[in-house]
């Protein structure tokens, strides 16, 4: 078997609180091959960027811990390496872009100023070498006018422009892995498709894989090769894209999929999911989602579901109803 | 002096950068810097000119011409021992701009450093700022004339004493800011892409808690020459004859009524210093702040 780039195995993050530890992200294993386009989506508070963080290692180390699991990068387990082999690898191997491109760019310093930071630190690029490749990663990002832009101020560029730049910025070292962290979620849909498209272009560029993390079923689909579906800390379903929307296993799958408003529907509301998310500090003995199930037994609510296969390459965290499939298959 | 100075500045930055992307092109164009700039300019001139624009000896003491108004032998009049006036606001320029700069330039790079320090380890903030605190609860002049009485009556231990009774202020600022800027996006992005702690707190916190800083600092100025007239007036200070603007308040203060001249003159030169600092640092706040930069 070929070993992916990125191998998450049984990653469980804790932060501390005022009564002790809360589990934010439990039991997480996930694959990213080389060239893979994984999507991790998720409600808001189900581990996925905490997930995301953990691999490049961010979290504050007084608050947070991490009592098993290990995620493997080429070959190495990021989470025994040394500080300074984890800043060598943070932009250089691993890249990451985040949501909200109004905040991500220092305002005191030019867009130059901060895309040449990167190649100083990976690539020892300074002056005039620095200067050049920076106006060609704006270009790659295709951002009109580069050699003026670059001595532009964030505050002038829009935020699709600043969203560009993030990317240049997250690409100038040329990293094999990207996170890209809901980077579309502050965009306006057109913004946010050109984006997409963007990445998707770079992607193929540049021969990376990334990891999309997003809350917006319609940006995995169109961007994902293989979704991980995360709910209060846990994967729950992981299938290829299509499978996964052909034909969703997890009864919170099915839900989110259901919720995704429909042009040619003429149904007064949205179909939504009862109830919410259960905090971290909850505790429930059994299947996380029970409390919100329509197709909860008794014995959901009495052990935590284990993950098992469906069928190939789809596996999901809900024993009752892969039963119930199989038996309508078999 | 002052013309020629200017004259050739504005000539060198038209050359240097003819096409307005220049700080110094945008500072000459800025109005309340070019006041600020020009009063300040004015008064150091003025300070390290003194024995040229008057001869007389700022300490000589002439009993029969005590308490003259100001008339065009004696521009600002004399006090009570019959010094002139004028000749010791120009002298008392040295010492009260020195001590206002010194604390300054002190005060202001320990605060910044020792608020950064508290804001990025979290585990010295605790120690860092409940001394602070305990510094704060005197009341600065208190303070300060506590380590200036310690240290005995010299320019250098006034110095020392404003310096430590301002920190703790500028400490709390930094600190303030800088708490905000490091949950900042822009600084996780720095983690991301490797930078090292270092880097990050020089290249993208401190100078995002410099405006706050500054502003602060403009005020220090004006205090720490109060501060000094205060502490030299308390007899812990600069120590007469040597003129300060403070201590020849101070000393004129007993005579307010019949001449009023040996106060006001001072006086006015401690205002224009103070404001012509707030003006600078107004400017330098907005030059400091990209956001408005003008731009074509």
């Amino acid at each position: 078997m070929i070993m992916p780039l990125l191998s998450v195995r049984n990653l469980t993050v804790q932060f501390r609180v005022d009564s002790g530890w809360v589990t934010a992200v439990d039991d997480v294993s996930l694959d990213v091959g080389e060239g893979d386009c994984v999507g991790i989506v998720g409600e808001s508070g189900s581990g996925k960027s905490v997930t995301a963080l953990s691999i490049l290692r961010l979290h504050q180390r007084a608050t947070t811990r991490i009592p098993s699991g290990t995620i493997t990068y080429q070959g190495q387990d990021l989470l025994r390496e040394r500080g300074s082999t984890m800043r060598r690898i943070r932009g250089s191997e691993i890249a990451m872009i985040f949501q909200d491109p109004m905040s991500s760019l220092n305002p005191v310093l030019t867009i130059a100023d901060q895309i040449s930071e990167t190649l100083r630190q990976h690539q020892g690029l300074t002056g005039v070498a620095a200067r050049k490749r920076v106006v060609e990663l704006l270009g790659l990002v295709r951002i009109p006018d580069a050699t003026r832009r670059a001595d532009d101020y964030p505050h002038r560029l829009s935020g699709g422009m600043r969203q560009r730049v993030m990317i240049a910025m997250a690409i100038a070292c040329k990293p094999r892995l990207l996170i890209a962290d809901e980077p579309t979620t502050a965009l306006d849909v057109t913004i946010q498709a050109q984006i997409l498209e963007l990445l998707r272009d770079l992607r193929k560029e540049l021969k990376m894989s990334v990891m999309l993390i997003s809350h917006d079923l319609g940006v995995i689909a169109e961007f994902a090769q293989s979704v991980i579906v995360m709910y209060a800390g846990r994967v729950v379903e992981e299938a290829p894209v299509a499978q996964l929307f052909r034909r969703p296993v997890h009864p919170y799958t099915v839900g989110l999929i259901a919720a995704v408003p429909k042009l040619d529907s003429d149904a007064p509301r949205l179909a939504t999911i009862a109830g919410r998310i259960p905090g971290p500090q909850e505790i429930i003995v059994g299947c996380r989602f029970s409390p919100r199930c329509a197709l909860v037994q008794p014995r959901c609510r009495d052990e935590p579901p284990l993950m098992q296969p469906v069928s190939d390459g789809q596996s999901a965290r809900c024993p009752p109803r892969i039963l119930v499939l199989g038996e309508r298959h078999g | 002096m002052t013309d020629v100075g200017l004259g050739s500045l504005a000539t060198a930055s038209v050359i240097a950068a003819p096409r307005g992307h220049g700080t110094l092109r945008r500072l000459l164009r800025h109005r309340s810097f070019m006041i600020g700039f020009s009063v300040i300019l004015l008064l150091t001139l003025a300070a390290v000119l003194a024995p040229l624009i008057s001869p007389v000896d700022p300490s000589a003491m002439r009993v029969r011409l005590r308490f003259r108004p100001p008339s065009s032998q004696f521009l600002f009049g004399t006090d009570m021992f019959g010094r002139d006036v004028f000749t010791r606001v120009l002298y008392g320029a040295r010492v009260s701009l020195f001590v206002g700069i010194a604390v300054c330039v002190i005060s202001g790079l320990c605060s910044a450093i020792i608020g950064v320090i508290a804001a990025q380890f979290r585990k010295l903030d605790g120690a860092i700022m409940r001394l602070m605190d305990a510094l704060m609860s005197f009341p600065a002049i208190l303070l300060a004339l506590g380590i200036a009485a310690a240290l005995g009556p010299r320019v250098s231990s006034v110095i020392i004493a404003l310096t430590v009774a301002y920190i703790p202020a500028g400490v709390r600022i930094v600190r303030a800011a800088a708490l905000t800027v490091r949950e900042m996006d822009f600084v996780h992005a720095a983690q991301v892409s490797g930078a090292s702690s270092l880097r990050i707190v020089t290249w993208h916190i401190l100078p995002n808690c410099l405006s706050p800083l500054l502003v602060h600092l403009t005020f220090i100025f004006a205090y720490a020459m109060l501060a000094e007239a205060a502490l030299s007036f308390l007899g812990v200070g600069i120590q007469p004859p040597i003129a300060s603007w403070g201590n020849i308040i101070a000393e004129g203060r007993d005579y307010a009524t019949e001449a009023w001249w040996v106060m006001l003159f001072p006086g006015i030169a401690i205002s224009l210093a103070a404001l012509s600092l707030n003006l600078l640092g107004d400017a330098l706040g907005d030059m400091l702040d990209p956001r408005l930069k003008g731009g074509e």
